[in-house]
């Protein structure tokens, strides 16, 4: 299936049934929904912490600015995990 | 061996139905006289999360016959735990839907036996059908997240389409369109079930078609039917891998239907023991854990870690051995148990129609006077 391209202002945030909390026994970011559970990496951790209302170009600029951190690139990188997030129905867009 | 970590339990918290679906997964004859209390429950959610589950799904029966389930979704959410409630529906009204959401659960999946109001009260064998759409509207007015479950079988196969469409007018994320899987009251009542080969093809088309259609809308799962498939299904991804349930009278069992399924291995009780220990330790979770129990083909299989064998229950039911390779599988020296079984179905035009109706385990009453 061809994944949606995330516009640069939209606000992406979680679906309404999915949760993100820290799984205890791993310390690492969960998303808990329900017929599954996905492990984060610290990239999609980073960015899913701040899907909270901001648009997509604001995330980007956060992170970039945070990490220090070439925002083209970056922009490339936050936009394909977002997709993928978008497509597994995992976020939404506002 | 060492045990894995489990990731989600499924809490049947009674046997005890207002339906009577002929395809039901419970035993056919279940006790239901020492139903585990609201304490147990609670120390079982407890035990559960520090074993590491992360998931919980509230199931029966009904679960909503539980007076108590308020109590243990509040429970659930204290340990982080994600929960979801298996429902028919009945018994949801208002108040209880923004209760159950304020205590915490997270989302719902509501059954549905067909899109026909008739068909589907027949095959529930009660008036229910009107009074599950009136409990989607209302999961939708609290804001719960909504997933049907429809199961599959030949008297209401053909109707795929307009199932799909009622999820669409019930403002549904998601739909199982579930094809019978045999266990409990659907083994016994296999004749009057299974689909026909023609049936199935069209199904699949059916759902193939609508998924890409609503693909960003709705998600639909399409849970094969194992019979016609050539490769067993790859049950609970392993045995004792991810999944555990605990039952109604607190048998802790790596499957629901081990219990009934597979009689001649011995389930332990969370009344008895802790879940970290039955998990760990007991005899029933390491039977048929990881790949060395394993008979040929499945030893020397490339597959063997893909479909784990295929279902120890459905080995058990059909070759009155569990350890047996599923007999799904074309590689199985029994396969013909299962051929013959679609032969039956297939070569004739007079199918039977009748079933029984699963009935509630009668409750042992114990009067002191």
């Amino acid at each position: 299936m061809a994944s949606v391209t995330i516009p640069d202002a939209a606000r992406p945030c979680l679906a309404k049934r999915v949760r993100l909390q820290s799984d205890s026994m791993t310390g690492k970011s969960v998303l808990l929904f329900p017929e599954g559970i996905v492990e984060l990496n610290e990239t999609a951790h980073e960015i899913l912490s701040r899907c909270d209302g901001r648009t997509f170009s604001e995330i980007v600029h956060t992170l970039a600015e945070e990490y220090d951190a070439d925002p083209t690139p970056l922009a490339a990188d936050v936009r394909e995990t977002l997709a993928d997030l978008h497509q597994r129905k995992l976020i939404e867009l506002r | 061996m060492t045990a894995p970590r489990p990731y989600a339990l499924l809490a049947e918290l009674t046997y005890q139905c207002p339906l009577h679906c002929p395809y039901c997964s419970n035993p056919t004859r279940a006790r239901n006289d020492h139903e585990l209390t609201t304490n147990d429950w609670k120390r079982v959610i407890h035990e559960a999360a520090a074993l590491g589950v992360l998931q919980i799904g509230f199931s029966g029966g009904e679960p909503l016959a539980r007076r108590d389930l308020t109590d243990l979704i509040r429970a659930a959410r204290e340990e982080k735990l994600y929960s979801n409630l298996i429902t028919s529906g009945i018994g949801l009204d208002d108040d209880r839907v923004c209760v159950l959401r304020d205590a915490g659960l997270d989302s719902i999946q509501l059954s549905f036996q067909s899109d026909n109001t008739d068909l589907a009260d027949e095959i529930a064998g009660a008036r229910a059908h009107q009074r599950k759409l009136d409990a989607a509207v209302k999961i939708r007015a609290a804001g719960i997240p909504l997933s049907l479950n429809f199961v599959i079988h030949r008297r209401n196969i053909d109707r795929l389409p307009q199932m799909i469409e009622l999820t669409e007018m019930l403002g549904a994320e998601r739909v199982e369109l579930a094809n019978v899987q045999f266990y409990g009251w659907a083994f016994l009542n296999r004749a009057a079930l299974l689909p026909t080969r023609e049936q199935v093809v069209r199904a699949r088309e059916i759902a193939t078609a609508a998924k890409a259609r609503l693909a960003g809308t709705i998600d639909i799962f399409y849970v094969l039917p194992d019979y016609y498939e050539t490769r067993p299904k790859p049950c609970l991804n392993g045995w004792g891998q991810h999944y555990l349930t605990v039952n109604p009278i607190g048998d802790v069992l790596p499957c629901p239907t081990a219990s009934s399924a597979i009689p001649d291995l011995r389930f332990e009780n969370a009344r008895a023991h802790t879940l970290d220990w039955i998990w760990r330790e007991s005899e029933s979770f390491n039977r048929f854990r990881g790949t060395e129990w394993m008979p040929e083909p499945c030893q020397s299989c490339p597959q063997r870690e893909i479909d784990f064998g295929g279902c120890r229950c459905q080995a058990a039911l059909l070759t009155g051995n569990a350890a047996n390779t599923d007999p799904v599988c074309t590689l199985s020296s029994n396969r013909a148990l299962v051929d013959a079984v679609l032969n039956d179905i297939n070569s004739s035009s007079e199918h039977a129609r009748d079933w029984t109706y699963r009935t509630n385990p009668k409750n042992v009453l114990v009067h002191h006077s």
